[in-house]
């Protein structure tokens, strides 16, 4: 899923400031799985938007909602009001949401009020950790369910570099080398010889090397999108 | 488990969230002949809430007080917590609030206007004063006529005082009557009036409730002395208190409450020795467990599987009587068919028998009118529609159901009331009998986890000191052993509901909660027989997704915002308390010791959310203080930690925006009134300090 972080709370508040009618508006998906942007946690920023605008003298006027996801269109019909009746609508979504909302409302301010932060999974109740980068071009058949391209600071291919530490990155020594853990698990299953093969450059343009990437799904897709 | 799901939409549908409550009952309710709404009754109960709690009572048991005395309580019968412990003391705790509030203290609710037709009820005991309370309340004119001098029926005219004080029944009568019943009493109908007269008096209808008043007598020789007592009319000379004499030496006939009653009055009397004799073994006599066993605790001697063959009466006294052995009661079928060994007969010494061996209708009530008896020499009845052979006249009660209790008379009389509304009404008789789905037995995992609780024991009497007297030997609960006992209730059904439409799958109910409840399949899905609504989930769910089915969850915080919007002007402190062990005087905010500070006592601190700590800070909270049980006192296991970890939360979140963290404040104490007192204390002085 994708993890989102709440920014921190004077960021959004500064963010604010042209406007007094907000609408919160959390995310049913990703952000409400990883326990940062569901309806409760919209609640309670509003909560703290509305007890900060008296000291502050904002005057602002909030208000919480939820729907499903803010990344498809049809869910936006199930929202209480329209985000057209608010100054700004503070998505909890992650990035995707906040545009994709944007773009359905294009009268609206849709500003985020989360940071978006990596594609993880929960590993421990609260606890998210990052496995995957979004490269477009994956490599995990190779290294064995590690990918180096996430969890290698350098997103080497052929790794580990110089920077390998007793089984931890230069970077942090909190932080597991990717190409380490790779070894290891090659090694436990008995299939180092892939070690031996070196791979050929990645092709970035995969990831965000050739710009904004786009998925068309023929046998789903509509004439007209087929075209453009 | 409900097989349908629930949205928020068909939440946002529902005229009040405790509709919720009536998908599924819970056991207690299901089994409950009239239906009252016990977990409903008990949780107000627990809170202190006595008034609330007996009109939820009486809502559906007009002889709540009566109940609280005699019930045989199917409902601590069908108690999930048989499962757990011991089941909740439901009757005692109805008994308390009952008596505690009295007639007065419950809410009448008349009909609008009382304008329908008159009917005619024949008998004021329960079942007869049951249904003119329902014919009233639709706007019917009843009118009871009785043929005692007072209302209540067997309560008032049998049971003895020692079980059910004459004043108990009358808290019942006069809340009854309140609601537009009238009420004639020393008439007999059949004797001094008949039915017929009755419908051409202007009664469209007419409800012979009388019960069975008459006792059975075995025809054996000697059953015609006269120191061989029926035991109704015994017992109702005590009940009347008529001078009775008693012999030294009394042999009640009979295995049944009413032949322990006999007894048990006889000792009372002042008799030397009492015994009583039955066909059933131990194991097999009807009476009551706990009736037999009081019985023999006031020294009557129970003499098992005897059939009385004659009483031996010399010099005009009775001597003994002669009986058989009983070789076996009931047959193959299980039905009443009992055998005899004539070859194994003994004698058991007695001056006086009591015959308590049933009792039977007196139909004297059909003298000089329409209404037939069949060729089995009992009324004429349809139980589908409650009719006699008569259209317009109608019975209800023991006179047409297999003896019961008073709270089975209840519920027929009710039935026999709906059965008359509907034929006044022009409409077909045809009564839904239906109930919805029960909830079923906790599972035993489940039981494990739930915190053990020692049920209330009731102060009794000594036999020895109570056998001399009719006093009452069970005393009545206090105020806060009532709602503490309430208290062990595991609220069956009133827990969490998933809103399929806004759970998002993330997994948090089911790796919060204490009970491992929750299972995630496409959505979470709780299972209504298993949760037992901490409210833990509740307040966890990111997505807002679990509501509760038995307490609004938002109510708190409006609670707060009303509560700090009349406090204008002062210091407005807060506090959010643990009240499972909070003294009733403090839920009902009758306890001032604790000045300027706005108290809200929660069943549990579970269901306390960050956004109700933020929400107070909003509605315009000085500062905020939680005053948690430690782990050991709270109502469910983890939740001490759990709500430590939602304060430091709120605290972060207040920081953030500006707003000392150190204005929400914590407490874990004991939960009784002084740790919470102390703690109060603690928070107020810590206020002022910062004040100044």
């Amino acid at each position: 899923m994708i993890i989102t972080e709440r920014k921190p709370f004077d960021e959004i508040l500064e963010t604010l400031k042209p406007y007094t009618k907000v609408l919160v508006l959390g995310c049913g998906g990703c952000a409400t799985v990883c326990l940062t942007g569901g309806e409760k946690q919209a609640e309670e920023l509003a909560s703290q938007l509305r007890l900060v605008s008296g000291p502050k003298k904002l005057d602002l006027q909030v208000e919480f909602d939820s729907i499903t996801r803010q990344c498809d269109r049809e869910f936006a019909e199930n929202l209480k009001q329209s985000p057209d009746n608010y100054d700004c609508v503070l998505s909890m979504a992650c990035g995707v949401g906040v545009q994709f909302m944007s773009q359905l409302y294009p009268d609206v301010p849709f500003l985020p009020a989360m940071n978006t932060t990596f594609y993880g999974a929960g590993v421990a109740l609260g606890v998210w950790e990052e496995y995957c980068h979004g490269c477009g071009d994956c490599v995990l058949a190779l290294t064995d369910g590690i990918c180096p391209v996430a969890r290698c600071s350098k997103s080497l291919v052929n790794g580990p570099c110089g920077g390998t530490n007793d089984g931890k990155c230069e970077v942090s020594s909190d932080m597991d080398c990717g190409w380490y853990l790779i070894y290891k698990r090659l090694a436990e299953k008995g299939k180092l010889d892939q070690f031996r093969k070196i791979q050929p450059p990645k092709d970035w343009r995969k990831d965000r090397g050739a710009g904004v990437r786009r998925m068309i799904l023929k046998e789903m897709v509509e004439e007209e999108e087929c075209q453009a | 488990m409900r097989d349908c799901d629930l949205t928020s939409r068909e939440v946002a549908s529902l005229s009040s969230a405790t509709d919720l409550m009536e998908r599924e009952w819970a056991p207690c309710r299901n089994g409950c002949p009239v239906h009252a709404d016990v977990r409903t009754y008990i949780e107000l109960a627990a809170q202190g809430r006595w008034q609330e709690s007996i009109d939820v009572i009486r809502g559906r048991l007009p002889f709540a007080a009566v109940c609280g005395r005699i019930c045989h309580h199917p409902c601590e019968a069908n108690c999930r917590r048989n499962d757990v412990d011991d089941p909740i003391a439901i009757r005692e705790v109805k008994r308390f609030v009952a008596e505690f509030c009295r007639s007065k203290g419950a809410t009448v609710n008349k009909a609008a206007l009382q304008d329908k037709a008159r009917v005619a009820v024949i008998g004021a005991g329960p079942a007869g004063m049951s249904a003119a309370l329902e014919l009233a309340k639709l706007g019917y004119r009843p009118k009871v006529f009785e043929k005692f001098p007072v209302a209540g029926g067997i309560s008032a005219t049998a049971i003895p005082k020692y079980r059910l004080p004459r004043d108990v029944v009358q808290i019942d009568v006069d809340w009854i009557l309140a609601h537009g019943v009238e009420m004639q009493t020393n008439i007999e109908v059949g004797k001094d009036k008949t039915i017929d007269d009755l419908l051409a008096e202007g009664f469209e209808a007419a409800l012979i409730a009388t019960g069975l008043a008459k006792s059975n007598v075995l025809p054996i020789p000697g059953s015609d002395h006269k120191r061989v007592l029926a035991v109704m009319e015994f017992l109702t000379k005590v009940a009347f208190d008529e001078k009775v004499h008693i012999g030294n030496d009394v042999l009640v006939i009979g295995g049944g409450n009413v032949a322990c009653d006999a007894a048990r009055v006889s000792v009372r009397l002042g008799a030397e020795r009492v015994r009583m004799m039955c066909l059933e073994n131990k194991e097999e006599m009807p009476a009551w467990e706990w009736e037999a066993r009081e019985a023999r605790e006031e020294g009557i001697d129970i003499i098992h599987r005897r059939g009385p063959v004659e009483i031996v009466v010399e010099d005009e006294q009775i001597k003994k009587i002669t009986a058989r052995k009983v070789t076996r009661v009931f047959d193959e079928n299980e039905r009443f068919n009992p055998q005899y060994d004539d070859t194994d007969v003994t004698s058991v010494g007695c001056d006086t028998v009591i015959f308590a061996i049933g009792q039977m209708a007196d139909y004297g009530f059909i003298a000089n009118s329409n209404v037939k008896l069949d060729n089995r020499g009992r009324l004429e009845f349809n139980p589908a529609t409650h009719q006699t052979n008569e259209p317009k006249v109608f019975a209800c009660g023991e006179i047409v159901t297999p003896p019961g209790s008073v709270v089975e008379a209840c519920a027929n009389g009710q039935r026999g009331a709906k059965a008359i509304d509907m034929y006044l009404s022009g409409r077909k008789i045809d009564i839904d009998d239906s109930l919805p789905p029960v909830i079923d037995k906790i599972a035993p995992g489940t039981a494990e986890k739930v915190i053990k609780t020692k049920r209330v024991s009731v102060p009794t009497e000594q036999p020895e000191k109570r056998k001399k007297n009719f006093d009452v030997f069970e005393h009545t609960l206090e105020a806060d052993v009532a709602a503490c006992e309430a208290r062990r209730c595991m609220n069956c059904g009133a827990g969490a509901e998933v809103l399929v439409d806004k759970c998002a799958a993330c997994l948090t109910c089911l790796r919060v909660c204490p009970f491992d409840i929750p299972k995630v399949t496409d959505v979470a899905r709780i299972d209504s027989t298993l949760c037992q609504a901490c409210g833990i989930c509740i307040a966890e769910c990111p997505a807002n997704a679990i509501i509760p089915r038995g307490w609004d969850k938002d109510r708190l915080k409006s609670a707060t915002t009303e509560a700090l919007y009349a406090a204008d002007g002062e210091l407005k402190i807060v506090a959010y308390i643990c009240g499972h062990r909070a003294p009733t005087v403090a839920w009902r905010g009758e306890d001032h010791r604790i000045a300027g500070v706005k108290q809200f006592y929660l069943p549990s601190m579970a269901r306390l959310k960050v956004s109700d700590l933020l929400g107070a800070f909003e509605a315009g909270a000085d500062d905020v203080v939680v005053v948690a049980c430690a782990e050991d006192a709270e109502r469910y296991p983890q939740t001490a930690a759990r709500i430590r970890k939602r304060v430091n939360q709120a605290c972060d979140l207040l920081s953030e925006i500006g707003i000392d963290g150190q204005r929400l404040k914590m407490f874990e104490v004991a939960g009784d009134a002084d740790s919470i007192r102390t703690a109060l204390d603690q928070a107020l002085k810590e206020v002022e300090k910062t004040v100044s």
